[in-house]
């Protein structure tokens, strides 16, 4: 978690690009959220019935740990429509981006739950040394 | 029914493996929130996945309980959730993600 979710109509987003956007969506999650890039899952489907496009030609839904502030989510939004924009040439106007607040105590990740937001170093530092322990014994 | 979604990687998971999952959940949540799973199975397509940047194995299982969850049953739970994935996929603990949400509008 994240899990950012991105939908589009068949044929718009090539194979080639979706790399390129994944890089983004990790490099602008964590630029504006602090969180590790570990933590960050992009997805890419094409005409997903779980997802409806509605009257857009691709859909990203990112589901966040709850406690980013509405200027964060904003950016988020922003930075990832126009990463999607310059990737593929879909207009911005069919291109919808939303974020869903998920508490980090329902999510269990790695073995461990997820830290709440800006305790993602010593979350890391815990996970990696129960890695490292259970590697060894 | 308890809804369920798993995410799983395009290929990564055998039919017979995807069965004894489904059978696995729908226990699973039968136990633990006494009505069987209504898994919605979404496979990534293939080149689609991306974890870090990088291709993906990870899965993602989701169970939305019938009513709030004390937090350290939701641990047990997400634990027993997690020990269930792996014992039947041999994944690695860093490959699954396990979310158990409470009821939401």
């Amino acid at each position: 978690m994240p899990l950012y979710s991105c939908n589009a109509a068949k044929g718009a987003i090539d194979d080639a690009v979706k790399p390129k956007i994944a890089e983004d969506i990790t490099r602008i999650h964590c630029d504006v959220t602090g969180a590790p890039p570990t933590f960050v899952h992009a997805f890419f489907f094409e005409d997903a019935v779980h997802q409806p496009l509605g009257d857009k030609t691709a859909f990203l839904f990112g589901s966040i740990r709850a406690g980013r502030t509405d200027a964060q989510k904003a950016q988020i939004v922003d930075e990832m429509r126009q990463s999607i924009h310059t990737h593929t040439g879909i207009p911005l106007d069919e291109i919808l981006v939303t974020t869903r607040d998920t508490p980090a105590r329902w999510v269990m990740e790695g073995g461990d739950l997820l830290p709440e937001p800006g305790e993602e170093a010593a979350w890391l530092a815990a996970h990696e040394a129960k890695l490292a322990a259970a590697s060894t014994s | 029914m308890t809804p369920c979604t798993c995410l799983v990687q395009a290929g990564q998971i055998p039919a017979a493996t995807e069965a004894a999952l489904r059978s696995g959940l729908s226990d699973f949540a039968e136990r633990a929130f006494g009505a069987p799973a209504e898994i919605n199975w979404i496979t990534v397509p293939e080149k689609g996945g991306f974890t870090a940047a990088k291709p993906s194995t990870s899965a993602l299982v989701t169970l939305q309980a019938d009513a709030p969850v004390e937090q350290s049953r939701r641990v047990a739970l997400l634990q027993e959730l997690c020990d269930l994935w792996i014992g039947e996929t041999n994944c690695s603990l860093d490959e699954i993600v396990a979310v158990i949400s409470d009821p939401q509008n």
